[in-house]
Order: C-alpha cells, then sequence, then structure tokens
C-alpha cells in the first residue's frame, strides 16, 4: 500500500495529535505526517514537501487557516490537493466561506475519528 | 426578517396586507433573543459534546464545587460581534492532567504546556459548541485565541454582566466548572 501524506495545520499541539490519533483509527497506518503551527509554517512545509491531503484549522494566530487556503491556491503550491478544513465555527456562512477559498471538506469541533475518517477517505479515494 | 442583516424569510404578519414588504422587515436583536441564548440547557448539552466525542467521558451536572486549594488552571476564550464576553473553564490541577491525558493519551505529573495547550483546546470546543446552539450567534459572533491561566487564589470579575452562567460538572471524581459572562449585546 502506498503511503498517504498528510499535512495538518493547527497551532495547538494536542490537535494536531488528536487528528493525526484519528487518522490512525481510519486504518491509514501508512501515514506521513507533517506538521505546521501556523499558516505560514504550513506555506513553508508546502515548498519542500508534496502532500495528498491538507486538514487545517480555521482559527489561529499569525496567520489563518482561510488566509492560508487562499495562499497556497493562489501561489498553486499543493495543486489538486484537496483541503479540510477543521474548526469550531460551524454556521453556514463560515462552511460558505471555506469552500470558497477553496477548501473540499469541513469538519466541526468537537469531532469523532469516524468522521474524520469519513470525510477523508471519501476525498482521498476521489483524488 | 433582518436578523443583524442576514436576510431569512419574511415577517408573517405583513404578509397579504397590500403594505410594501420593506414596512415589515423587522430587525431582532441579540437583546431580543436573550432567553434562547443565556439557556442553560445550552451549556450543558455543550459539555456534554465536547466530553463525550473528544474524550470520550460521561459529564454529570452538580450544584458545588468542592475546595481543594490545589493550584487550578482556567481557560479563557472571549466572545466578540453581535455578543461579547467569554467562555471560562476551570479545574484544579489534577482534573486537567487527567483531561490533557484523556486527549493525548499521554501521562502528566505537572502542569506542562502540551496540559495549558488541551485545556485551552477544550475551552475553545466548549465556546463553539455553546455559541453553535444559537443560529445568529453561530453566524455572528467570533471567538479569540484561548488564553490560559493556571495559578492559585484568582477570581475573574465583570462588572455588571448581561448575564452569567456559572455551571459546575463532574465526570469519575473529577470536578470544574464552566462559566459564560456576557458582557454586551447587540
Amino acid at each position: 500500500m502506498r503511503e498517504i501524506r498528510i499535512l495538518i495545520v493547527d497551532d495547538s499541539t494536542v490537535m494536531r495529535k488528536i487528528v493525526e490519533r484519528s487518522l490512525r483509527q481510519a486504518g491509514l497506518d501508512t501515514l506521513v505526517v507533517h506538521e505546521a503551527g501556523s499558516g505560514t509554517e504550513g506555506i513553508e512545509v508546502l515548498r519542500v514537501h508534496t502532500v495528498d491531503l491538507i486538514l487545517s484549522d480555521i482559527n489561529m494566530p499569525s496567520m489563518d487557516g482561510l488566509e492560508f487556503l487562499r495562499q497556497i491556491r493562489a501561489q498553486d503550491l499543493a495543486p489538486g490537493v484537496p483541503v479540510v478544513m477543521i474548526t469550531t465555527e460551524s454556521s453556514e456562512e463560515h462552511v460558505k466561506q471555506a469552500i470558497l477559498s477553496g477548501a473540499q471538506g469541513y469538519i466541526r469541533k468537537p469531532f469523532t475519528a469516524e468522521q474524520v475518517k469519513e470525510r477523508v477517505l471519501s476525498l482521498l479515494t476521489a483524488a | 426578517m433582518l436578523l443583524n442583516g442576514v436576510r431569512t424569510a419574511p415577517h408573517k404578519r405583513g404578509e397579504g396586507t397590500g403594505k410594501n414588504e420593506m414596512e415589515c422587515v423587522m430587525k431582532v436583536s441579540m437583546r431580543e433573543s436573550l432567553e434562547l441564548v443565556s439557556d442553560p440547557l445550552n451549556l450543558d448539552s455543550s459539555v456534554e459534546e465536547v466530553f463525550k466525542m473528544m474524550l470520550g467521558m460521561d459529564c454529570q451536572r452538580e450544584t458545588t464545587l468542592p475546595v481543594t486549594g490545589d493550584e487550578s488552571v482556567t481557560a479563557v476564550v472571549g466572545f466578540g460581534g453581535v455578543l461579547s464576553g467569554a467562555c471560562v473553564f476551570r479545574s484544579d490541577a489534577s482534573t486537567a492532567m487527567r483531561i490533557a491525558a484523556q486527549m493525548t493519551g499521554m501521562e502528566f505529573d505537572s502542569i506542562d504546556d502540551t496540559v495549558k495547550d488541551a485545556i485551552g483546546e477544550i475551552g475553545n470546543m466548549l465556546a463553539g459548541a455553546w455559541k453553535g446552539k444559537v443560529p445568529n450567534l453561530a453566524a455572528n459572533c467570533g471567538l479569540s485565541i484561548p488564553a490560559v491561566i493556571t495559578g492559585r487564589d484568582y477570581n475573574l470579575h465583570v462588572q455588571a454582566p448581561e448575564f452569567e452562567l456559572h455551571h459546575v460538572y463532574r465526570f469519575e471524581d473529577a470536578w470544574f466548572e464552566v462559566t459564560i459572562i456576557c458582557d454586551g449585546m447587540q
């Protein structure tokens, strides 16, 4: 089975761990996980590494998740790579904003490992 | 009807009266939905949701918080927009370490950065889940980055809040409190 390379962008190290654990619980054992604590760090990671999927928080200091998403789309840093936003913000307006900025999926915190599995596997299968 | 600038269905009373639709448009402020916003059940279900989904723990509402004299850990997440105020999570050090251990699968014997990070995230998710219960708040109220305070013998005081919800909860033999303070509404 080929390795799946994932970038997790969140200012919380605990949330990054939880997301990674949820992905492993989803059966993605052949994971290579890159981590970034802000949108700015996420861009740096994408300049060096190629990934298959990006999971990003929205509410972060320095550069938030929506700006990160706009920047990677504008700079063509991860062409065709699906992005899933993981956030506490849950209104239709926030989802719409994320989709307009180029996200393919949205997971609301708190979440279960099952919800992460469902979103991630459907995007990886479609890619 | 306009809900803080977000147009939804027209106001029923004006339908079929021949009046210009604009005359029937009514602004509904957060203050007018105070009863819904300050419903204590919203806080209970937010706590239940966060602890069940992220920690696999069932929480029970309690009436009083046992006084331990231990160091405490507090996460504060501010609200801004149509409602201003804060969501405050507070527990003693041992409860904070148990929560962090459950979230990360690690063991802790002191309040280090990972424990503070975990408690900040709990505060963030509680604030997000609570505001998500009221559609107008979900759409028009933002959250700050969590601030975490540790120490002993401190109190958070807000001068004349619009309303305050203060609930105590327990899981197993660990206790914590969650406070929603609203000091302004549009």
